[in-house]
């Protein structure tokens, strides 16, 4: 059977145009979708049933059993951390809010360690976006700094950018000028029509030269700026004054490199210089498929869009203070229950080492490296695949993830809501 | 010794060798009409089908360049073998050399070409940005252009299983929008050149 129109739940570009292949419970083929999108679907490695560390291995454990756990491990701790988030629905997102708010913990998302420092950017000095159907039908100039979409958003060149066909761009490529600024030759680099080749760390520099040169200060840039030519710098824009739609895409190279949002206010404040001349947007290039459906559903239930803290009873906000990381190499946190992502392979080794140390609750379809570290995972569905649920694309237009197969497992969002009413009876309220 | 020298000047210095030496009659030299000199333009429009380029066997002997009126042949003469190859190749009858042009008539030969596309799956990455760029998939298929999702498999390729699978390469016209279109440099275009000759009136091949 051939299931239209599915939507990848990998990335952030949330591809929504997947024919996928079913035969029984299995996805056999998919059409349309990149290498990282037929890998989620084709993908082996689930657990098959929830487990539980013993001191020599693992043991199988019952879902109740699993859920009861986990819900007396949370009552019983004075700092528990919940992270994660970015890969399942809105459903899932808001049940753990709640038992975040219940426990008295602190809720985190995978924003903590990717375009948080954006977000913080963007409360400084707002957001210039728009719709990626917006770029694909008039961007002709587009910027991709500190990002290489090839291998982290294989599609969005050819469905949202430089090779779509657009409606004021007809001839889609030869129509447009892509710029790409970063610190190595990346493969997204190859492709560009200007490249930028800038220092590590030279992010904010390079931005406020760009800014001096569009606002008319250009005789006080140097004749290098962080490894660029003042000639380069003049070119590139000139090239964005011109635009008649200029797109500015920026990724962790901006993000969490010194600076941090810093840069990414600069950039914003450089895409308003540009907006003197013509029209520019900047937006971030999202990582997780739902990553910012889980900024949406936290700010619409707490206020906050990530590192909420609801240790006082009421939501707190301070990134620094109350995100994952810190609190984890603070060594604060006494437990954690990490859903839909894999800080095991993404944290800093110290955050990691307490997160093994702490009682630790995984809810995850995959083995992942976060396994090694957790006392108890409990296997659930994978959003998109076989469950279904709303997620937010990286330009914050929300799609429906379609369940393409049936599953045994259990919807992530039903264990959060077991583990949720079960601390309910614990606590007796 | 001194015999000797008298003997090589009456040799060397005789009236009638002396004579035929300097008001020699020979017939003028003329370029004969099968001489195959460097290939000059014939004004034709050169239309970058690159098949000159493509049969030249001297590394370096011929480009096509974009000048002010178009696309033109451009003969590198140190690199030149004068064989005449490009002359015989050129489907537009951009240059000329020698007779190669009326032979080429009178016999019914040509050059064809074909165009054959590789594609490395390990460095793949499914972006579809090939298939997207690809002129010929655009008039085969609107909605490839708009995103990168094809419709139908009437196109020259589309992805498949996270990689893009070529569908149908007679129908690729070489012009290698795809391969600059790829950032990794997964997918490579082989022009393969082949001389045929049409069947002469009369039954003679």
């Amino acid at each position: 059977m051939i299931i239209k129109d599915v939507v990848c739940p990998f990335c952030g570009c949330l591809c929504d145009d997947l024919d996928v292949e079913v035969e029984g419970q299995k996805v056999i083929k998919v059409q349309n979708g990149c290498a990282l999108a037929e890998a989620k679907f084709t993908g082996s490695g689930r657990l098959p049933a929830p487990i539980r560390r013993t001191p020599t291995g693992w043991d199988d454990v019952s879902y109740d059993d699993a859920i009861r756990e986990t819900a007396e491990i949370l009552v019983a701790a004075d700092r528990p951390l919940l992270y994660g988030w970015s890969s399942t629905h809105g459903d899932a997102q808001s049940m753990g809010v709640h038992i975040a708010e219940l426990i008295g913990g602190v809720i985190d998302n995978t924003s903590t360690v990717c375009h948080g420092p954006s977000i913080l950017a963007i409360q400084e000095v707002g957001h210039p976006g728009c719709t990626l159907g917006q770029v694909k039908n008039r961007a002709d100039v587009i910027v991709y700094w500190g990002c290489n979409p090839t291998e982290a958003h294989p599609r969005h060149m050819s469905r949202y950018t430089t090779f779509a066909t657009g409606f004021f761009v007809p001839e889609a490529q030869k129509d447009r000028t892509v710029i790409v600024v970063d610190t190595r030759r990346t493969e997204s680099a190859e492709i560009a029509d200007e490249f930028i080749r800038i220092e590590r760390g030279g992010d904010y520099e390079v931005l406020s030269a760009l800014r001096a040169i569009v606002r008319g200060k250009g005789n006080v840039v140097p004749k290098m700026v962080a490894g660029v030519s003042r000639e380069q710098l003049f070119r590139v824009a000139e090239i964005c004054k011109k635009a008649k739609f200029g797109a500015i895409f920026f990724g962790l190279g901006l993000t969490m490199s010194a600076g941090k949002y810093k840069n990414v206010r600069n950039a914003i404040e450089l895409t308003d210089e540009l907006n003197r001349h013509t029209k520019f947007t900047i937006s971030p290039l999202r990582g997780h498929g739902n990553v910012y459906g889980s900024n949406e559903v936290f700010t619409w239930i707490t206020g906050y869009p990530y590192a909420v803290d609801f240790s006082r009873g009421i939501a707190f906000y301070n990134p620094g203070e109350t995100t994952a990381v810190d609190i984890l190499r603070r060594g604060e946190c006494d437990a954690a229950l990490i859903v839909a992502s894999d800080p095991g392979a993404h944290f800093p080794h110290a955050a990691a080492a307490h997160l093994a140390k702490i009682p630790t609750v995984l809810i995850d379809p995959h083995m992942t490296a976060t396994t090694p570290l957790c006392r108890i995972q409990i296997p659930c569905t994978i959003a998109g695949i076989d469950a279904e649920g709303t997620a937010y694309r990286m330009d914050g237009v929300p799609i429906r993830y379609r369940k393409v197969i049936t599953s045994s497992y259990p919807d992530d969002a039903d264990i959060l809501k077991k583990i949720h009413d079960r601390i309910r009876e614990v606590q007796g309220s | 010794m001194a015999a000797s020298i008298i003997w090589y000047l009456r040799e060397f210095f005789r009236p009638g060798w002396l004579k035929k030496f300097l008001f020699a009659k020979t017939a003028p030299l003329t370029t004969p009409p099968y001489f195959r000199d460097f290939p000059e333009p014939t004004g034709k429009p050169c239309q970058h089908a690159l098949f000159c380029m493509m049969v030249c066997p001297a590394p370096g002997a011929i480009d096509v360049v974009m000048e002010e009126d178009g696309w033109r042949p451009r003969i590198h003469k140190g690199h030149c073998i004068r064989c005449g190859l490009c002359v015989e190749a050129c489907p537009n009858g951009v240059l000329r050399s020698g007779r190669i042009l009326e032979t080429r008539k009178a016999e019914g030969t040509a050059f064809i070409v074909t165009f054959r596309i590789s594609i490395d799956p390990d460095l793949c990455t499914g972006c579809g940005n090939c298939a997207t760029s690809c002129p010929v998939n655009k008039q085969l298929d609107p909605q490839i252009g708009a995103g990168g999702h094809s419709s139908n498999d009437e196109v020259i390729m589309r992805v498949l299983d996270g990689d893009v699978h070529v569908l149908h390469e007679e129908k690729c016209t070489g012009c290698k929008t795809c391969e600059v279109s790829c950032p990794t440099r997964a997918i490579q275009i082989a022009r393969i050149l082949e001389g045929t000759q049409q069947p002469q009136k009369g039954g003679g091949q």
